[in-house]
């Protein structure tokens, strides 16, 4: 792919993906998101929409290949993993709680109960990669 | 646990950054199995028991 993954490094206490960590990730980075900001901005033709979504797919596509090969090793993994666990405990706790609280209180004031569908499938669709992932821990690991 | 890794290191004259190169680690977990504070993996112990030109993992790490 384009960019290598040891331009850059996790990010560990701002958020999650990568920050550039050399020099030419920084170029990267520039390069990358340079054009974007331009096109959006300036309507030189018809086929500029087009070239924005294919940049912008080919750059989803790059940090992504980054992402997966940035190195690591056995006790940064580690520290990944429970750093991931500890907010995804964290988001679920304050959407259970944000959930039940919402119900609680459109079912006192004699309201249709209404929870934004893209909460339930969010929670589903991790339910689903824990799940995958521990079928495939048991099987390989 | 208790390791000998930072007496075996300077005995062969060798920094931490080059320890972490040879066993494919960062020099932060060099510094944290120094002081006792990481358990590594067994594959990792057997690389820096070779690495420290070291026979036998006991003689790195110290099992308690």
């Amino acid at each position: 792919m384009i960019g290598k993954s040891h331009w850059f490094k996790r990010r560990k206490y701002s958020g999650w993906g990568v920050v550039p960590a050399t020099w030419q990730g920084w170029v990267y980075t520039v390069v990358m998101i340079s054009p974007l900001v331009f096109l959006s901005f300036v309507q030189v033709n018809e086929a500029v929409p087009a070239i924005l979504i294919i940049w912008v797919i080919v750059f989803a596509i790059d940090m992504a290949d980054i992402m997966i090969r940035l190195p690591q090793d056995e006790r940064e993994r580690q520290h990944e993993a429970t750093a991931e666990r500890n907010a995804l405990w964290v988001i679920l706790a304050v959407l259970a709680t944000g959930i039940a609280f919402e119900t609680a209180q459109t079912a006192v004031k004699g309201k249709d109960i209404l929870v934004d569908p893209v909460i339930i499938i969010a929670i589903l669709a991790g339910l689903i990669a824990k799940a995958a992932t521990n079928w495939y821990l048991d099987r390989h690991n | 646990m208790q390791t000998n890794i930072s007496e075996l290191r300077k005995k062969i004259g060798i920094t931490q950054e080059e320890l972490a190169e040879k066993v494919g680690v960062t020099r932060q977990t060099i510094i944290s199995l120094e002081a006792a504070r990481y358990n590594p993996s067994l594959l990792l112990a057997r690389n820096i028991t070779v690495a420290l030109k070291q026979k036998y993992i006991e003689n790195v790490f110290d099992i308690k």
